[in-house]
């Protein structure tokens, strides 16, 4: 069968809606996604105390940390629904790719979760007491952040198929590659915070997102070929 | 050649050979190793005895990253000639690496105690070590998370080569965040002016672990070969059994 470059682009605009409606016709998996990062920043003013100089210190870390927390656990659902249903099955021995299948999934992953959360960051940001000039690069740093974690989650999500427990397994195996992320992420606003230049974390930061880029679809679409041949 | 290698019988066969001069080998230069290590080797004039905790710290953490290199190359094998030997003998070295990047984790606190006035430090290797032990545990975890042991096979293998792909990612990350955040390390325990006094031990110790480490492995993948047979033979029993009743 002829698949040329075109409908490859027409198939990746499609999953994406797809994706989106999908997850749009029920957004409790967004709106809890929003809930749960919320509740993760109020704990840190909670449990550190209710001092100005002391959130200071800690507020773009608890930002960047509470986002890769709250993001986690809709991991899993990125492919488990698909998966049971079989349709992961279908994709997988039809002639599509399923590299740009699980792209687009990751992008619309990207888009329904992460979207949201960047989109309220500036409500954390003032729950956090951090200046007004940081919000736009704490915006770009976690678009950019969140797309890579997105990408390294549909790995993760890939890994764990058909596992028991996964969703416990799958924080354990996610975790240790978002490292770099934090650092990057945190570096980025720290940066910007004491009047220095970001730039070199932000390079740093793209740099990683585009290896996932180039890797993750390739990766997560050997991943589901092992996973369904079980 | 590595189908030749391959195959179980003759892995048994030249392991049974080789394996006693491994264990010999690693008794010999670990005794001997910590006999000149411990008493004939000059204390450091900065920190005293402790330096002493070197000679198991330093082959224990070369250790732990050479046989996450190696497990990752096992892996490549069994995904990409699909062995089922290069399988069981990744599923054997991921214990051992663990165990040896345990081991460099609490011997590092152990020197960190009298050095650093605290168990835990920090420090760039340390958290770099600890990310390799959640590396190996991720491993060991997925690997045995299925229902049947060998579906959890390629995917582990998988993430074991990510993990060896991204490791020096996450090192040097980890080494940027450090010299961000505090001012460099207060000594380094592999300087180039090392004493020799202090290397022969040292790399008798190297020597001594890395054989006892592919003894374990070794015996770690017999034990598993025997298993499979085991699992084989009962198999067939019950398959004996249900054509009798048929």
């Amino acid at each position: 069968m002829n698949v040329t470059n075109s409908s490859w682009t027409v198939l990746f605009i499609s999953h994406i809606k797809r994706d989106v409606l999908v997850n749009t016709r029920s957004l409790i998996d967004v709106i809890s996604v929003f809930g749960f990062m919320l509740l993760i920043i109020i704990l840190f003013p909670i449990g550190i105390g209710p001092t100005k100089e002391k959130l200071d210190i800690v507020s773009n870390a608890v930002l960047w940390i509470s986002l890769i927390i709250a993001i986690i656990p809709s991991l899993e659902k990125m492919l488990q629904k698909d998966f049971d249903s079989g349709w992961l099955d279908q994709i997988a021995t039809s002639p599509a790719p399923l590299e740009i299948i699980l792209l687009a999934k990751s992008i619309s992953h990207w888009l329904i979760v992460i979207i949201p959360l960047i989109l309220a960051s500036p409500l954390f940001a003032i729950l956090l007491d951090l200046e007004f000039n940081q919000i736009p690069w704490i915006i770009l740093s976690m678009t950019i952040g969140g797309l890579s974690i997105s990408l390294i989650g549909i790995i993760g999500a890939a890994l764990v198929l058909g596992a028991r427990r996964g969703n416990v397994l799958l924080p354990v195996l996610i975790i240790p590659l978002i490292i770099p992320i934090l650092i990057f992420g945190v570096g980025i606003n720290e940066a910007v915070k004491i009047g220095s230049s970001p730039l070199a974390h932000l390079f740093l930061l793209i740099a990683f997102s585009l290896i996932y880029l180039v890797i993750s679809p390739f990766v997560s679409a050997l991943l589901i070929r092992i996973a369904i041949s079980r | 050649m590595f189908d030749w290698l391959a195959n179980p019988n003759r892995f048994n066969r030249i392991t049974n050979k080789v394996q006693p001069f491994f264990a010999l080998v690693s008794i010999v230069t670990i005794i001997f190793g910590l006999y000149f290590g411990l008493f004939d080797s000059p204390k450091d004039y900065q920190q005293g005895h402790a330096v002493r905790i070197m000679y198991v710290h330093v082959p224990s953490a070369w250790l732990a990253s050479g046989l996450y290199l190696s497990l990752a190359i096992s892996c490549v094998f069994y995904i990409a000639w699909k062995h089922p030997l290069a399988d069981l003998i990744s599923r054997s070295i991921a214990p051992i690496g663990a165990l040896f990047s345990l081991l460099t984790l609490i011997t590092g606190s152990l020197w960190g105690k009298p050095m650093w006035g605290t168990w835990w430090v920090w420090d760039a290797r340390l958290t770099s070590m600890l990310i390799l032990f959640f590396f190996y545990a991720g491993y060991i975890l997925l690997s045995n998370a299925f229902e049947r042991k060998i579906d959890g096979s390629k995917s582990a293998a998988v993430l074991a080569i990510i993990g060896v792909i991204n490791l020096p990612i996450i090192k040097f990350s980890v080494d940027w965040w450090h010299t961000l955040h505090q001012p460099s390390s207060i000594l380094k325990l592999d300087g180039p002016s090392i004493n020799e006094q202090m290397l022969l031990p040292l790399i008798l110790m190297i020597i001594g672990f890395s054989f006892l480490s592919s003894y374990l492995i070794i015996l770690n993948v017999k034990t598993k070969l025997i298993e499979k047979k085991c699992e084989a033979l009962i198999l067939k029993s019950n398959l004996n059994e249900i054509s009798k009743l048929g």
